[in-house]
């Protein structure tokens, strides 16, 4: 990368709290080691290494003069982007439920979904793991609606104090409907509603609600 | 019978959004390219001749370079281990270890999650009863997991003589997870706080105090317990 701005200054270490010990003079190019976060380890033609931010190398060019460009982790990543992590807390069925889910999007609507859950009621515990498809409306709005459907596994493990306790372990189905909204950077906010049918061995299918809200970031 | 009609119907209705987006670009390839019709172009081969630039007097033979910019190697995942003391409220303190993984989102903030086992001592009620046995063993095993969020500050350098500074930084953690203890699993609540020194770019060593708190009824009433840990720990950026 060329240096086009009259100087690079680079850091310490990969924060903006970190002093400036050295300063890349305009012209003079620099190679990329590493990036962690939005910061750039760049070595200089003297053999200097150091940290320079994001919105800096945003400002510098390649050998043949076109800007040097990268997913820079903002607005135009919430809508379209290739992985995403989160954590909520919710309701599964009157019980406590902690939620961790990891998606993949097939393109900016479409994206694959893997969901882990632990619920903590006053009658049972258990763990849901739940594959499916979301399918998000208007992913450049800043917060968009989307639906989700797929399929999974309950494991209920009833509290030892009640009559006849049995473990079990069912399939179930889903649909849902959410809405995740953009905060700042990587991150965004998503509240989400899924109603699970429980294929049960006993004659009737068990219907159980699901809520839950909590953040996520892409990447 | 009515649930399954919902759910098909809302499958339905999911399947077509899905489909329609995914299609939506194959409809675009097969527009056919724009027609030229002779006429246009019998035109456009004239306007050519009149106005044909002068030919150059120097051909410039510079091979224009093609650059591929190379996958930048991200450092965004931190993994380790950690070691310590769990003081389990009414049960005594006790050594603790577990596994840890981070996810940088940004500078400021991190995504971490914790496995951690610790083995819980005996009440004073039990010392004192005499043959008292609260719990058994295997009961007496206290495994957690929390999934915080984290957030750096006081970042800073820490010099260890003349010519050696490590980064460092304070960081605020809080989060959700579940305890197993004496039979149950219950809902936890984690909150502290922890100290970061990084003698190289991708090692770093941890110190924090974390408090993990949920309600047990396993003594009487039912009351929240705090269980203040503290913990040193490695971990590897990668």
């Amino acid at each position: 990368m060329f240096v086009t701005e009259p100087y690079l200054e680079l850091r310490t270490g990969p924060g903006r709290g970190y002093p400036v010990f050295h300063v890349v003079p305009r012209e003079e190019s620099v190679d990329v080691v590493k990036r962690r976060t939005d910061w750039f380890r760049v070595r200089t033609e003297r053999g200097v290494e150091g940290w320079a931010a994001q919105r800096e190398m945003l400002k510098t060019a390649l050998a043949d003069g076109t800007p040097f460009t990268f997913d820079a982790g903002n607005r135009a990543g919430f809508t379209s982007h290739r992985w995403e992590l989160g954590l909520s807390a919710g309701d599964y069925g009157g019980a406590t439920l902690i939620s961790t889910y990891g998606s993949f999007s097939l393109n900016p609507q479409l994206a694959v979904e893997l969901s882990l859950s632990q619920f903590l009621g006053n009658a049972s515990n258990g763990k849901t793991i739940d594959l499916g498809l979301a399918h998000v409306f208007l992913p450049d709005w800043i917060a968009s609606p989307f639906v989700t459907l797929g399929t999974g596994y309950v494991d209920v493990d009833p509290k030892a104090t009640l009559v006849s306790p049995i473990d079990r372990s069912d399939q179930t189905a889903y649909v849902g409907a959410g809405v995740r909204a953009y905060l700042a950077r990587r991150f965004f906010v998503r509240a989400e509603y899924k109603a699970h049918v429980v294929f049960t061995s006993r004659d009737d299918n068990e219907e159980v609600d699901e809520w839950k809200l909590g953040f996520a970031f892409f990447f | 019978m009515e649930t399954r009609l919902r759910v098909l119907l809302l499958a339905a209705v999911l399947c077509a959004c899905a489909g329609c987006s995914t299609i939506r670009g194959w409809l675009d390839r097969d527009e056919p390219a724009p027609q030229v019709s002779e006429v246009d172009q019998a035109v456009s081969s004239e306007a050519e001749e009149a106005e044909e630039p002068a030919p150059r007097v120097i051909e410039p033979e510079v091979e224009r370079r093609t650059i591929k910019v190379p996958k930048i190697d991200t450092e965004n995942v931190e993994i380790g281990a950690y070691f310590g003391a769990l003081s389990i409220e009414d049960f005594g303190t006790n050594s603790v270890y577990g596994v840890s993984a981070a996810y940088h989102i940004t500078e400021d903030f991190f995504f971490r999650g914790q496995v951690g086992r610790s083995e819980a001592g005996r009440t004073s009620f039990e010392t004192l009863g005499g043959n008292v046995q609260l719990l058994t063993g295997d009961e007496r095993q206290f495994t957690y997991y929390s999934l915080s969020l984290g957030y750096n500050f006081l970042p800073g350098e820490v010099f260890l003589g003349r010519g050696r500074a490590m980064n460092s930084s304070f960081y605020l953690i809080g989060g959700i997870g579940s305890a197993e203890f004496a039979g149950d699993e219950r809902f936890t609540v984690s909150f502290g706080a922890g100290y970061r020194v990084l003698p190289t770019d991708w090692l770093a060593v941890h110190i924090g105090v974390e408090d993990r708190v949920f309600e047990s009824d396993l003594l009487g009433g039912s009351k929240l317990v705090n269980n203040m840990e503290a913990q040193v720990g490695v971990t590897v950026f990668f």
